[in-house]
């Protein structure tokens, strides 16, 4: 029943659960490299590139025909693959009964499939098996953006690249995929791997603020500005009873870290997909700054989903050689190519 | 004096060029900021011209040094932690697809206009206003512009949206600037400074090349205000008349020291080697567009004729 009361009390699960840390997971492996001033003349540095630039020499683009995997049909329980994206900023938009509308601009990087780990072995991990406990268990596809210079980065870290034939990538992700959306490692994954209108949950880390008080942080009212109030303009007031329990509870909402946590936001609409810069439009916001990393996949809500087959396993170029339609818009919004709009 | 100085500090054909357009600076900034800022656009001519290669060996293409002033709302928004390259290129192909589309012409805060808006409530399914154009700003696609015009003894303000689809016509009725960037103090001053007919006609002027400036003092009402005003240097304004104390209070809040902080306008502004990039790439689309709109005029008089 504590639910009818949620205005004055406060919910106090998930109090002891440490929300962020500064070190990534043990399992991880070590990624950059401590750069030692290495004197190296630029013969030898023009020849390093050149090894590097013939070793991960462009491989040519997988077309959708020869997939290794058998090509699976799609139905409506698939879970395709996700995409990392960047935050590029917010732009305007207009609807075509010029209602304004914000949308977010998320630039697709060069994302490329690393590996997949099969749903039998995924079960086995730690996460695999707290993420599968009452379910059937699904695959794991590790999906890499942003390809960097193999110098920044140690020799393990590499080589996760290495078996695939990869320049290393500065960003991971993994992407819960059904058997029958499975890709094949070094497959390009793009903006087109979205459909027009359809919703999209977007994961990323939210702004950090810092250390923040009581009223930035929890919304608190504070004090009165004047009329005497003797230092309590920003401050908490009482922290609990004398009685009942006779100590502070845990979750006692406090000063403390605000921000840069995971979250979700769900059930955003795309509203415009650009296919010659790999950028998607999407209406509303995003977790995170500007040109943070975030990640994009179909959405959970049971009402938004595909009624349709979207791209699957991918969006792979046309075949016939046929070049893509290079700005694609969703029909509720206004072309700003077009006439103005005559209500 | 002033005009000699400057003269001597780059070469003939080009200062005609930047007094036509930068005659504001002159009334407004200190001697020593002039050669600082001039020196970037003395490398660029007036005419669009190429510039003679770079490393590739291409030509390269520059706009003049006034489209800053014509079109500030191509230079995005100068705060670093939101800026990337690539959005401001999509934002700038969109805002010159919509330019396609609607003329938007040169305006500065000081411009009568007339803006017809796609309005569901209004008799003709249209909305004309006619008002002085009083601040201006925003960046891409939300660039806004305020005009302010006196009706039936109200003031009336309206905030358009320069990119807005609703918005079918942008006409300039007097274009001319003031001696203030921002001209909120008509909200103080008395109703005739702000009270345009809105069957006012299309000004014609005699000098293309030159955008006037009106020196117009403005009387403003007595006190009491929506702002200091005494507090923000106003030029367009007659002497407020206040008493001494109002004034230093003035000097004891102002911050004269600001005019030298170079970090401080290193800031607030976009450099101008990003700007000479940012408008090469916008000039030669927005040249057709305006060369289009000429031909669709004269051929529209001839029309008539």
């Amino acid at each position: 029943m504590f639910w009818l009361f949620f205005n004055h009390e406060q919910v106090r699960t998930m109090s002891r659960v440490k929300r962020r840390t500064t070190h990534p997971p043990y399992w991880h492996v070590l990624k950059n490299n401590q750069r030692q001033d290495e004197k190296i003349s630029s013969d030898n540095l023009r020849f390093v590139r050149e090894v590097i630039q013939d070793k991960y020499k462009n491989k040519s683009p997988i077309k959708g025909s020869d997939l290794d995997i058998e090509k699976k049909e799609w139905d409506p329980k698939t879970k395709r693959s996700g995409v990392i994206a960047r935050n590029i900023g917010v732009q305007h938009m207009w609807e075509k009964d010029g209602k304004k509308v914000v949308c977010t601009v998320l630039h697709v990087l060069d994302n490329h499939v690393i590996r997949y780990v099969p749903p039998e072995e995924y079960a086995k991990s730690i996460i695999g098996a707290k993420v599968f406990r009452n379910r059937k268990p699904l695959g794991c596809l590790v999906v890499g953006a942003e390809a960097a210079n193999p110098d920044r980065f140690t020799r393990q870290y590499c080589s996760l690249f290495s078996e695939v034939g990869l320049l290393p990538k500065k960003r991971l992700a993994r992407f819960i995929v059904t058997p029958n959306a499975v890709l094949p490692p070094c497959t390009p994954l793009t903006a087109g791997h979205f459909v027009i209108g359809q919703a999209v949950d977007v994961y990323g880390k939210t702004i950090d603020y810092g250390f923040q008080g009581v009223v930035k942080r929890w919304g608190f009212k504070g004090g009165p500005a004047s009329h005497g109030a003797t230092k309590f303009h920003r401050r908490g007031g009482t922290i609990g009873t004398g009685r009942d329990k006779a100590r502070v509870w845990p979750g006692q909402k406090m000063p403390g870290h605000m921000g840069s946590e995971r979250r979700f936001c769900r059930g955003l609409k795309i509203v415009r997909i650009n296919m010659k810069y790999n950028v998607i439009y999407v209406k509303g916001t995003v977790p995170g700054p500007t040109n943070s990393i975030v990640q994009i996949f179909d959405t959970l809500l049971p009402r938004r989903k595909f009624t349709e087959a979207p791209p699957h396993p991918t969006y792979f170029p046309p075949e016939d050689g046929t070049l893509p339609q290079e700005d694609i818009w969703d029909s509720s919004l206004h072309v700003f190519g077009s006439p103005s709009i005559s209500v | 004096m002033l005009r000699r100085a400057v003269l001597q500090t780059f070469r003939q054909g080009l200062a005609q060029s930047f007094f036509k357009r930068n005659a504001v600076s002159l009334s407004e900034t200190t001697v020593t900021h002039q050669p600082i800022e001039t020196s970037d656009e003395a490398d660029e001519k007036s005419v669009s011209k190429q510039k003679p290669g770079d490393e590739s060996g291409n030509t390269v293409v520059v706009a003049p040094p006034e489209f800053r002033f014509m079109y500030p709302e191509f230079l995005p928004d100068p705060a670093m932690e939101r800026r990337n390259r690539l959005k401001e290129k999509l934002e700038r192909i969109d805002m010159l697809q919509r330019r396609s589309v609607v003329e938007i012409p040169e305006f500065y805060t000081g411009s009568v206009m007339a803006v017809t808006v796609a309005d569901a409530n209004s008799p003709n399914k249209f909305a004309r206003f006619v008002g002085i154009c009083i601040q201006r700003g925003g960046s891409g696609l939300r660039a806004w512009f305020i005009l302010r015009n006196v009706v039936d003894k109200q003031g009336v303000e309206i905030l358009y949206e320069m990119y807005c689809p609703l918005i079918q016509k942008i006409e300039v009725l007097r274009l001319e600037r003031r001696l203030d960037e921002s001209l909120l103090y008509l909200r103080d001053a008395l109703p005739e400074y702000s009270t345009f007919p809105l069957d006012m006609e299309p000004e014609r002027r005699l000098n293309n090349s030159v955008v006037p400036i009106n020196p117009l003092k403005v009387k403003l009402r007595p006190r009491p205000w929506l702002e200091r005003w005494e507090r923000q240097n106003l030029q367009g304004v007659e002497d407020l008349n206040l008493p001494q104390r109002f004034y230093d209070k003035a000097e004891k809040v102002a911050k004269p020291w600001e005019k030298y902080d170079l970090m401080l306008q290193y800031r607030k502004t976009i450099p101008a080697e990003e700007q000479e990039k940012i408008f090469a790439d916008v000039h030669s689309q927005l040249q057709q567009q305006e060369f289009k709109r000429k031909i669709r005029r004269r051929r529209g008089i001839d029309n008539e004729q």
